[in-house]
């Protein structure tokens, strides 16, 4: 439902870190979505292509890769997969409650694809003159 | 031609750099924190009312109101004497962290023993977004079904307390106190769980104590 926010904060970082970068034009960004992460993957597709008609980021093309669940059983310790975000009974001791979980929480920019100067013609540190 | 920069930043970080920074001004202010979350109409208001007017002796508190439109509910909470301010998000899904920063500022946080953060009536999207709090609570109101925490996992994973509210209900709604409560669990093992009637001031006592031993830890922190 908050989809729209999540794009925005991704397209801020996005930003710095093209600036940091110094990368020209972006080609790609690619984004790891936890399967317990809130976010869904539909609605961050629809979600970047309404912020991306326009703009600076106009027409860069997001690649989402959705990350599996992975868990501690919080009885017995074995880690496993479950198949279910909900109910994750242990497949060695049955346990369904307390486990850790290790992963599929996480939301996050894994790369960027871009053309990018290798000397920034500018530094932005250079001297100025004449002033 | 084009390269790839490893970035691996979260999505999220800008707001959790806030709530670390508000975890730290709490701490540093021994105020306990608290995320009061629900579905519209679940009775965070009322269960407001209620323990600000019956704790007022007790406690100094203050309020934070969260809702899309309107200052109807910081009036409602000002009524019983403590301090509020709204926040209205103009559309937005839930509360985030600036909006905290920002509502702290205008309220005088001297000697306040207990915060309360009435979220924006939503059962999901609130859960996603830490504010520095102590504690996320859940209110969940009998006519609601008790399949929700099953159906609405995050915020039930992440509570402290489920707040089961309007109880004075149950003879005229299809609610099972222990299903919802199983359900609970069954995701959060340590929840404490408080069936309640705000309305009817009936089963606060158990809350109430919550909130002292919560407070208590929160000194002892110190």
């Amino acid at each position: 439902m908050h989809e729209l926010s999540l794009i925005e904060s991704m397209l801020s970082i996005i930003r710095e870190e093209r600036d940091k970068h110094h990368m020209k034009r972006i080609e790609r960004v690619r984004v790891v979505n936890g399967a317990l992460s809130g976010a869904v993957t539909d609605a961050l597709a629809f979600g970047w292509e309404c912020l991306t008609q326009e703009g600076d980021l106009k027409g860069v093309k997001l690649d989402i890769v959705d990350a599996p669940l992975q868990v501690v059983c919080g009885s017995c310790g074995k880690p496993f997969t479950p198949e279910d975000a909900h109910y994750m009974p242990c497949p060695a001791c049955g346990e369904i409650l307390g486990h850790d979980i290790k992963s599929g929480r996480e939301l996050y920019i894994d790369e960027i694809e871009a053309d990018i100067d290798d000397e920034p013609t500018v530094a932005e540190d250079a001297p100025t003159i004449g002033e | 031609m084009g390269k790839t920069v490893t970035i691996v930043r979260n999505v999220m970080e800008a707001n959790e750099r806030r709530a670390a920074k508000l975890k730290d001004y709490f701490a540093e202010k021994h105020v306990l924190c608290l995320n009061l979350m629900s579905s519209p109409g679940a009775g965070k208001t009322t269960l407001l009312e209620r323990t600000l007017a019956d704790l007022a002796g007790e406690f100094k508190m203050a309020v934070i109101e969260g809702d899309l439109q309107t200052d109807n509910d910081a009036r409602r909470v000002a009524a019983t004497g403590a301090q509020a301010v709204q926040v209205n998000t103009e559309g937005g899904c839930h509360l985030d962290g600036s909006m905290i920063q920002d509502a702290i500022e205008e309220l005088d946080m001297d000697g306040v023993d207990i915060l309360f953060i009435e979220n924006v009536g939503n059962l999901v999207c609130p859960a996603e977004f830490n504010l520095g709090e102590d504690h996320k609570i859940t209110i969940l109101s009998v006519a609601e079904g008790d399949d929700k925490p099953e159906k609405y996992p995050l915020m039930f994973h992440l509570s402290s307390v489920m707040l089961l509210n309007k109880t004075d209900l149950l003879p005229y709604v299809d609610f099972n106190v222990d299903t919802a409560s199983a359900h609970a669990r069954k995701l959060n093992k340590d929840i404490e769980i408080f069936p309640v009637a705000a309305r009817k001031a009936d089963g606060l006592a158990a809350w109430y104590d919550w909130l002292r031993k919560a407070r208590a830890a929160k000194l002892a922190a110190k």
